[in-house]
């Protein structure tokens, strides 16, 4: 069959031109008046909570209905594996649900597009229930306002495996606290056991700079600045435990999951974790269980790092003044309470964490966790910068694993991360 | 079989061979004579009938295929990101592509894939499917067991290759055991491209050896037992009977293990982590097409240019092969 010569270059024309017409356009800022009636269906997504907390969900979203009749929240959950790649492709194809889970790192490029809303201009008459700090962490500099109401925090103390301390000498009722400790006691593990214990199964993250007393970022928020000296300095130690066997050989490659395998093999003596963890390892390690020692962070600042969760509002949502609602209702004090009261989290609302729930130990290593780490949240800092982006950290980590493996010094290593996340800054 | 063909519809040649009056199209239109008789509304409608059937097929492939392929074709020259629409930048993506170390990490591990995946993926399936290819008893539980990684997941597949290589995973504590001591399959940079190259291997030689097998059902047997009455020992059959007999199979092979090679990602992923190994030394060109252009501060205009740079690559490497088999044939 032939096909015409005016349908062969119709066929062309449009193959070219439909993929251009996804170049233009762009969503543009709406409004951020979020007043009106409370009423509508609004789409809700979280970040994977619905396996485990869907009661809990199903009865916040059916007590606002009944506060806010003619409302309908449908609620949508997805897996933590790939979940700001749904956001992004749901954002470039604006289908982004009314409310949407993030964490700040995943709000900044949304405000800067412009469809994350302000809630300094919409919703400000709810910023003084949450702790300052929290309110400020969905703030993204060189962005006037804030993003997202902040949910719920977190925190890690450092697991440390009791019974290797003990054997390389060390005291186990007195674990690591600086990084100073932590190298010196590093490097005794490595030692006593002819390399085939290692103090840590990671290599140092944005957060250990900022924990070390580094600098992260100039002051106006326009660039990196972790290639100072104290930066440079950590790099040092840190290839001296990498020489010395003390950190991890597979640290190069590491992920959090396999971090905590190590941790669970005894191939590593001390892991950072979550309150979360806890629970993991009398599931899964019950005879590690025992030798499980809890403490503070290791930080040279005396501030523990602090994670945020937060609740973005779509500036494209046609159901504004439902979705500020139900955003600010699942964050409010009460809620933040009682999901602290099914798992471990920390609520950002402001006094929540005198409660008794978070200052009164029972004895058990649950509450002794949980106390700890309720009180290090009073004084904890968000090390990680919201521009440092997934592409940022992979920038770090690779100029890092070259220093670690002697292919160039950690000045160098530090002066060219910099350079790539200040141009990746740039671009963005 | 033959399908009948009905009077109405079909082609009646001349003696000379040119088409008949009956082939000529029907009148249309109201006036014309016999224009309500079935067979020529048939008639009538026939051009379209092709376009009517293809419709769903071209309307998927439409979508699926030709529009991201021209779309990343565009994007290619423009600035665009996930959240920004892009602008029109020239060959600037590609000149940026020319200073990136990690493009020529990629294209390196890309090459080095290629080079270490496909002689093994032509010849092992060859040789496995000429040893199942014998009826004996019980051979059927192989070449199932043979097949079974290829059905097998993927990321399964990897997790348990990283149990086996991880420094007090299996392999090692076997090796410690003998002597050898601890080796990094999983922190030195090309042990651990070689490992990934060994998982693609291993779960490829299956699905290559069911291609095979059916290659090696249509070599002639008495072609086998000539070459033998001749005085010709195993090794010599092999390589004047079987291989000439399958080369066409052979370079079919190797174009379809070239093309997945080059386009690798699943097994260093697994093995290397996301960051491409230690320093990202092991990261390949698709590995570096998702890092670029994923996520909500995605480059998609640099990820498109680089995309194109692998179908340019996997074209040519199609051509070399095709070119490879008609030299031989001349």
């Amino acid at each position: 069959m032939r096909i015409s010569r005016r349908a062969a270059v119709a066929a062309v024309v449009l193959a070219t031109v439909l993929p251009l017409s996804a170049c233009g356009g762009g969503s543009g800022a709406d409004s951020t008046d979020a007043s009106g009636k409370v009423e509508g269906e609004i789409t809700f997504q979280t970040w994977n909570l619905q396996a485990n907390f869907k009661d809990y969900f199903n009865g916040v979203i059916a007590d606002f209905e009944k506060k806010y009749p003619g409302t309908e929240v449908k609620w949508v959950d997805r897996p933590g594996e790939g979940y700001a790649d749904k956001i992004s492709a749901d954002a470039a194809g604006g289908t982004l649900p009314d409310v949407v889970n993030v964490s700040p790192d995943l709000v900044a490029p949304l405000a800067e597009a412009g469809i994350a809303l302000d809630l300094d201009k919409a919703a400000s008459k709810y910023r003084e229930e949450y702790l300052p700090e929290a309110w400020a962490s969905h703030q993204v500099p060189g962005a006037e306002g804030t993003f997202a109401f902040p949910w719920y925090l977190n925190t890690g103390p450092m697991f440390y495996n009791k019974r290797l301390l003990e054997k390389a000498g060390l005291d186990p009722a007195k674990p690591p606290a600086t990084y100073d400790e932590v190298f010196a006691a590093g490097l005794k593990l490595a030692g006593a056991s002819g390399g085939k214990v290692a103090a840590l199964a990671n290599v140092p993250t944005i957060e250990d700079f900022g924990r070390y007393g580094g600098a992260l970022m100039n002051d106006e928020g326009t660039g990196f600045a972790f290639n100072d000296a104290k930066g440079i300095e950590l790099l040092t130690k840190y290839k001296e435990l990498y020489d010395a066997k003390a950190l991890d050989p597979q640290a190069l490659t590491a992920t959090p999951e396999s971090s905590g395998h190590k941790f669970l093999t005894e191939s590593v003596a001390m892991n950072p974790g979550s309150a979360l963890d806890l629970a993991n390892f009398k599931k899964q390690a019950p005879g590690l269980y025992k030798n499980i020692g809890i403490t503070d962070q290791v930080s040279n600042t005396g501030k523990a790092n602090m994670y945020v969760m937060g609740v973005m509002v779509n500036a494209q949502s046609k159901r504004k003044p439902a979705s500020v609602a139900f955003a600010h209702y699942v964050t409010d004090a009460t809620r933040q309470m009682e999901f602290a009261k099914q798992v471990a989290i920390f609520p950002s609302t402001a006094g929540s964490l005198d409660d008794p729930y978070f200052t009164e130990e029972d004895g058990t290593d649950e509450t002794r966790v949980r106390v700890a780490a309720a009180k290090s949240l009073k004084t904890a800092v968000n090390y990680t910068p919201v521009l440092f982006s997934e592409q940022m950290k992979t920038e770090l980590r690779n100029q890092i694993a070259k220093a670690l493996q002697g292919k160039q010094s950690p000045k160098v290593a530090l002066d060219n991360a910099v350079k790539a996340c200040d141009r990746l800054l740039q671009q963005s | 079989m033959k399908t009948p063909v009905t009077p109405s519809t079909a082609t009646r040649p001349t003696a000379d061979g040119v088409p008949g009056p009956r082939s000529r199209p029907a009148a249309s239109g109201p006036g014309a004579p016999g224009g309500s008789r079935p067979g020529r509304r048939i008639s009538r409608h026939l051009p379209l009938s092709p376009w009517l059937f293809a419709a769903p097929g071209l309307l998927v492939v439409g979508a699926f295929s030709l529009y991201p392929f021209f779309s990343t074709l565009v994007n290619a020259f423009t600035d665009r990101r996930t959240l920004v629409p892009g602008t029109f930048v020239g060959l600037d993506n590609f000149q940026e592509l020319l200073h990136d170390e990690m493009f020529w990490i990629g294209l390196r591990n890309s090459t080095l894939y290629v080079l270490g995946v496909v002689p093994a993926l032509v010849i092992l399936p060859l040789l496995l499917a000429m040893l199942v290819q014998r009826q004996i008893p019980g051979i059927t539980f192989f070449r199932s067991a043979f097949y079974t990684p290829v059905v097998a997941s993927i990321v399964v597949v990897g997790l348990i290759w990283v149990w086996m290589l991880d420094d007090r995973g299996l392999i090692n504590s076997l090796l410690e055991a003998v002597g050898v001591g601890k080796v990094g399959f999983l922190s030195d940079q090309w042990l651990l491209l070689m490992s990934a190259m060994t998982v693609t291997v291993w779960k490829g030689l299956g699905y290559y050896m069911i291609i095979y097998l059916a290659a090696l059902a249509n070599v002639p047997r008495e072609l086998h037992e000539a070459a033998a009455v001749d005085g010709a020992g195993a090794v010599r059959r092999f390589l004047t009977v079987t291989v000439p007999a399958v080369r066409s199979t052979m370079v079919l092979v190797a174009a379809l293990a070239s093309v997945s090679a080059f386009k690798v990602f699943s097994e260093v992923y697994l093995m290397a982590g996301p960051s491409g190994g230690p320093a990202g030394e092991d990261t390949t060109l698709v590995m570096l097409v998702q890092r670029v252009g994923t996520g909500l501060t995605g480059r998609v205009g640099y990820a498109s240019a680089i995309s194109v740079v692998i179908f340019v690559v996997t074209v040519g490497l199609m051509l070399l092969v095709l070119r490879a088999d008609r030299k031989e044939d001349a």
